[in-house]
């Protein structure tokens, strides 16, 4: 049961009738302590004054309100009952003098004898009528309580309820947002007790807010990106169209294979980023060796490094070093490292590919001799779609966005700085866990 | 006609490239804001196409600082911002027109061919000049009604002397016009053309101010 509601009113119902029982024990146990000095005195008082008496046929006056159901019994010298004011089956034997308390199969007697000139003069009582006195004492406590109880739950039940109205308003509140309006929620007017729930949402609605700007902003950025591409193609093809000779022809069916190659290219990398962004389903985290990949992103970039007529080599790689994470996402972002390397340095440059472990973490590198890049760029580079100045291969601009998004995926830092030979160093360093 | 592209993307400036030369203009192609000033200082160009989304220096950047030298060429912007308050601004910082990538290419050549007509302070498309008229637009020469066939170069020619006939234009200046900066120029190649013109059109219509240059003599 989640009702707050009902929970409360149940707790304190609950723990009101527990007192009340507690109360009402204490009170039947305080009476039945009255009531035993009351009638154990009277007892006695009864025994006494039937001694002053003659027997015969006083006994009666002294034992007085019926409903205390006084038993008085007198014997003499030999044990035979001289006097006996209601005979009763089960009157318990007087063992001693004195009060005692005797059980018989009718229950518990209070039982006070005396002695006096040969006779023992028995006066008893069942203990009964003292617990049924007692009981009545501790009824009378409970009663009010009892008749009052339905009232008390009514009145929990409203006084909560208008305590809870401030939740339901914030639900409503909640409720009224939509993914266009996700302002934070007003902490003004709710109770001090629901602030951190408060908190948390606005906490979340601004995380929402700021994803789903993320997302916008990626998407009219992609929208505008693709116009180029696609302009290429349409003047592409409209050369095609208007080519009159074969060999301008065949230039033309080149050059529009180019720029299809291109726009491919520029969607395949839309999607790649798309999928490392935060908030994309990824598949479960396996140990990927750093080695292999490193060998393997060598091999697949060897056919365009020759064309390119650039030395692409796997320099110092542990086999043992390995990090937790997405493979086919951690090839992408070397893949991306080592394209740009390959593709940004002048023919006949040097590109190296390394990984290795230190103190500061696992770390894999790829280095070229090309022109680097300068300082000042070197923080602009990770943005979406930027381009440098008077770059020849013309990229989507998405390449070290990717790399930036899978790192951050991985909690891995993506650096740039200069290779100790001149050129670039592209260095990215998995932190260790804990 | 000489033409400046301001361009970042190499397919697109390649492209743009051939296809407007086969229209017959020379084109000068830079893919960034840098060399735009170089090229623009360097030489006058009948029309600038613009791309705004430069590396470096932007292309609005660019046409503010051309408009506040008082640089009149006729700018038409290419660009694939297409929201209106773009458009409103690019006009208003100076553009003559602007046209949203992707775009096609025979749109293009016919803004160009208008805003060189509104540059000549012509309204209509074709340039008249007595009996003898030229379309920019179909590469038609006409005089007297009959049609005359020339080449690429020859249209030229015969195009940027008609734009301000009795007005000689230098060697110099019709190689300017007529060719990229890439383009190999023989040492005699504009008189080749202006001699094949005189064959077509009889030797009246082309003039030789000696020492100065060639005119298309006005009409009236």
């Amino acid at each position: 049961m989640t009702s707050i509601r009902k929970k409360l009113l149940f707790t304190l119902i609950g723990a009101m009738s527990v007192v009340m029982a507690i109360g009402a024990w204490a009170t039947y146990r305080a009476a039945w302590e009255e009531a035993n000095s009351i009638f154990d005195y009277h007892l006695e008082q009864i025994a006494l004054s039937v001694r002053n008496q003659s027997f015969q046929g006083g006994a009666e006056a002294v034992v007085g309100e019926e409903s205390f159901e006084f038993v008085i019994r007198i014997w003499d010298r030999n044990g035979l009952t001289v006097h006996y004011s209601r005979p009763h089956r089960e009157l318990p034997e007087v063992a001693r003098l004195g009060y005692a308390t005797e059980r018989t199969s009718e229950g518990a007697w209070r039982v006070f004898a005396l002695q006096y000139r040969g006779l023992t003069i028995a006066v008893a009582q069942p203990m009964s009528v003292r617990a049924r006195l007692a009981a009545r004492a501790a009824l009378h406590t409970m009663t009010p309580f009892i008749i009052l109880l339905p009232l008390v739950a009514l009145l929990i039940w409203i006084v909560v309820s208008r305590e809870l109205r401030p939740l339901t308003e914030l639900a409503r509140s909640v409720a009224r947002r939509t993914p266009d309006a996700l302002d934070p929620i007003s902490e003004h007017g709710v109770p001090a007790e629901t602030w951190p729930l408060v908190r948390s949402l606005n906490d979340l609605l601004a995380r929402l807010q700021t994803a789903l700007q993320t997302q916008r902003d990626f998407i009219a950025d992609a929208a505008h990106e693709l116009r180029t591409p696609l302009t290429a193609l349409q003047l592409q093809t409209q050369l095609l169209e208007r080519a009159s000779d074969a060999d301008t022809r065949q230039a033309a069916i080149g050059d529009l294979r180019a720029g299809l190659e291109r726009a491919t290219h520029v969607v395949h990398q839309l999607l790649t980023l798309a999928r490392a962004e935060p908030g994309a389903n990824q598949p479960a985290p396996v140990a990927v060796d750093l080695a292999d990949l490193c060998r393997q992103s060598v091999i697949d970039h060897t056919t365009l490094a020759a064309t390119r007529n650039i030395d692409l080599g796997l320099a110092e790689c542990p086999p043992t070093v390995s990090v937790t994470g997405q493979a086919e996402a951690l090839r992408t972002l070397l893949d991306n490292l080592v394209a740009n390397a390959v593709r940004y340095t002048p023919a006949g440059g040097r590109v190296d590919v390394r990984c290795g472990r230190d103190d500061q973490g696992i770390w894999l590198e790829v280095q070229d001799n090309g022109p680097g890049i300068p300082l000042q760029e070197r923080e602009r580079v990770f943005d979406r779609f930027y381009r440098r100045a008077g770059q020849a291969a013309s990229g989507s601009g998405l390449g070290l966005a990717i790399v930036q998004a899978i790192a951050r995926q991985h909690d891995a830092q993506v650096t740039l700085d200069d290779a100790p030979g001149g050129g670039l160093r592209a260095r990215v360093v998995f932190r260790k866990p804990g | 006609m000489r033409l400046l592209v301001v361009e970042d993307d190499a397919m697109i400036g390649n492209s743009l490239r051939s296809g407007l030369r086969q229209d017959g203009y020379s084109v000068d192609w830079v893919r960034d804001g840098t060399a735009a000033e170089l090229a623009t200082a360097t030489t006058a160009y009948d029309a600038i196409l613009l791309d705004l989304g430069l590396p470096g220096r932007s292309g609005l950047e660019l046409l503010a600082r051309w408009r506040r030298q008082q640089n009149p060429v006729p700018v038409l912007i290419i660009t694939a911002r297409d929201s209106v308050a773009d458009r409103v601004l690019g006009l208003d910082t100076g553009a003559d027109d602007y046209l949203v990538k992707p775009f096609d290419l025979d749109e293009l050549s016919a803004r160009l061919r208008a805003l060189l007509r509104r540059r000549a302070g012509r309204a209509t498309p074709i340039i008249e000049n007595g009996p003898l008229t030229l379309d920019p637009a179909s590469h038609e020469v006409r005089l007297d009604g009959n049609e005359i066939s020339l080449s690429a170069r020859e249209f030229g020619i015969l195009h940027a002397l008609m734009e301000a006939p009795g007005v000689p234009l230098s060697r110099s200046q019709l190689e300017d016009r007529l060719y990229g900066w890439q383009e190999e120029i023989g040492s005699n190649a504009v008189e080749v053309h202006i001699h094949a013109l005189r064959r077509k059109l009889g030797s009246d219509w082309i003039r030789n101010v000696r020492g100065v240059g060639y005119m298309v003599p006005r009409e009236t």
